[in-house]
């Protein structure tokens, strides 16, 4: 348990870094208020921040965004419910890129977010301001949001845990959608207990969404003494010539560690990844499209009024309330299932998903429990690096997309640090084998010097 | 060019988005440069067979089709222009026709 006065202080020390979003006095209030009604339960008292595109009945819900700027949700989030109802706070609502539409956390309208170690880097995203929180030792653990990376990335940016839970593992009630066939609420945590023990709180049936698979809340496993009878594969795509040495140092290393555990570790490849990417940024774009349809200037935040009629008042409003990355987005979305280019891009996209996550099964059919990789090419970038430049950007998600695609559990936890910085490993599972993930998590962890330079 | 200057603002009208003129160029620069990235999906051969992929329960479960009150952030009243007595208060049938701009009465 954290007192209130420590929470207030730890937020205020990390005001820097463009974070948090709520003013901390509010932060205060809320919080004191909630300790006074807060249950006993597994997260009694603990603090968890919040990505702005969850909603909250204690917080405005902007997204990040000029056309939610204000709102305030008239329900709140499940998982939202489920951690209040385990004892924990909530701690503010965290900066993040508009919609969840970015890796840097630099398309925010409410401005860009701090790396924590290097102020000139970005905190990666989108979920970058619940990274940072973490990170700078605000928060033991904040809630993100994952579509194609957006914990993982900037938890292995910024040196932390992340988890992205089973599609359907938590429910996305109140989580606003941007990819609903990607979304799903995840977990950046200071340690993988942490994030573990959060994710479980959140986890489980939600007849308020239809995609929440029917199954009881998560469990957390105990952590084994070693990992003996695990066979880890290595996915040889995940490995390519120009990865960043450092970061092949820091794999390299761990893949060492996973052999004097007692893990069984096998090369393996998954042909299908090089178009992970590209598949991606037309499914999600898409599903993008239509889910922001509804962002109007009638339903939602402010409208920009002094327009002849009802359509150039949808325009101006969507025109001036979106940021450029959304904008963008919203163009790529509407052009690939527009007429004529459905079959094109859309469609097959569709397939090459498919193929994506068939990769995954035949790999976990073929008797391999885990598959560790790097969780970025590189680590954190500077600030105004890949901005005017949109692909480069979204290379950044090309070790994290596939388990968005393939709808598979994945977990980031730091492994080390080149120049200061830190670098992220990743396990994936296989669907709804979270323990299994989390017990190699828990044993890694513990044997990998996460902060030592490599 | 994947895109020209006309299809982005064809499609910008699609979306319901205004885009200034002066960011059309590096609009439509950008949007190509991110189709044509995403093309490279088309060169795969044999992908026509298979069947698309979502992840999720295989049979969507419905909400029980209860009416239940919606949890407004306002209340009718404070929406509506004119409210009383539980009503909205709108102009009289024909209102319209009969006083072209005064609104006639309500009730």
């Amino acid at each position: 348990m954290t007192s209130i006065a420590e929470t207030a202080s730890t937020l205020a020390g990390a005001a820097s870094l463009n974070a948090l979003l709520t003013p901390l006095s509010e932060v205060t209030a809320s919080l004191t208020e909630q300790a006074a009604r807060a249950p006993a339960g597994p997260l009694a008292g603990m603090p968890v921040a919040v990505k702005d595109n969850i909603c909250t009945l204690e917080y405005t819900t902007s997204c990040g965004s000029r056309i939610l700027e204000g709102y305030r949700s008239p329900f709140e989030a499940t998982a939202i419910t489920r951690l209040k109802a385990a004892g924990a706070l909530i701690a503010g609502k965290t900066n993040c890129d508009e919609f969840a539409m970015g890796s840097s956390t630099e398309h925010s309208a409410f401005g860009r977010t701090m790396h924590p170690t290097d102020p000139s880097r970005v905190p990666g995203g989108s979920s970058g301001g619940s990274a940072a929180l973490v990170a700078a030792g605000a928060v033991p653990a904040a809630l993100g949001s994952e579509t194609g990376g957006s914990v993982r990335q900037p938890a292995s940016f910024c040196g932390i845990v992340g988890i992205k839970p089973t599609y359907g593992r938590v429910s996305r009630y109140g989580l606003v959608a941007f990819g609903s066939s990607l979304d799903q609420i995840g977990v950046c945590g200071r340690t993988v207990s942490d994030a573990a023990r959060v994710l479980a709180a959140i986890s489980g049936r939600d007849p308020m969404d239809s995609t929440c698979e029917d199954r009881d809340p998560f469990q957390l496993p105990a952590p084994p003494e070693n990992l003996q009878g695990f066979v880890i594969g290595i996915p040889k795509e995940y490995f390519p010539p120009d990865l960043d040495p450092g970061v092949r140092r820091a794999c390299e290393r761990v893949i060492r560690l996973l052999k004097d555990l007692g893990a069984a570790v096998r090369d393996v490849s998954l042909p299908h990844t090089a178009y992970a990417i590209p598949t991606y940024y037309i499914i999600a774009p898409a599903e993008a499209s239509s889910n922001l349809a509804r962002y109007d200037g009638v339903r939602y935040g402010p409208r920009f009024n002094g327009v002849p009629d009802v359509r150039a008042l949808y325009q101006s409003t969507r025109g001036k309330g979106f940021g450029a990355e959304v904008r963008r987005r919203i163009l790529v979305g509407t052009y690939v299932l527009s007429a004529g280019y459905y079959d094109a891009y859309y469609r097959r996209a569709q397939r090459m998903r498919a193929l994506i996550a068939q990769d995954f099964r035949n790999v976990f059919d073929r008797g391999v429990d885990l598959l560790f990789t790097p969780s970025t090419p590189t680590p954190a970038f500077k600030a105004g690096e890949k901005t005017g430049d949109p692909v480069a950007m979204y290379l950044a998600d090309i070790f994290t997309v596939t388990a968005n695609l393939a709808g598979i559990p994945g977990l980031t936890l730091p492994i080390g640090r080149v120049d200061g910085l830190p670098i992220g490993g990743q396990l994936l599972a296989p669907a709804f084998l979270e323990d299994e993930m989390l017990e190699a998590a828990f044993t890694l962890e513990r044997a990998v010097p996460g902060t030592d330079e490599v | 060019m994947s895109v020209t200057r006309q299809e982005v603002e064809r499609i910008a009208r699609l979306a319901e988005l205004h885009v200034d003129d002066a960011a059309l160029p590096v609009l439509t620069e950008q949007m190509s440069r991110i189709l044509d990235y995403v093309s490279q999906i088309a060169a795969v051969p044999g992908t026509e067979t298979v069947q698309p992929f979502t992840p999720g329960p295989a049979a969507l479960r419905y909400r029980i089709d209860d009416v239940r009150p919606v949890p407004l952030a306002l209340t009718p009243a404070q929406l509506a222009p004119a409210f009383r007595d539980g009503f909205f208060l709108v102009p009289r049938l024909g209102a319209f026709d009969a006083t072209a701009g005064d609104g006639g009465d309500t009730e």
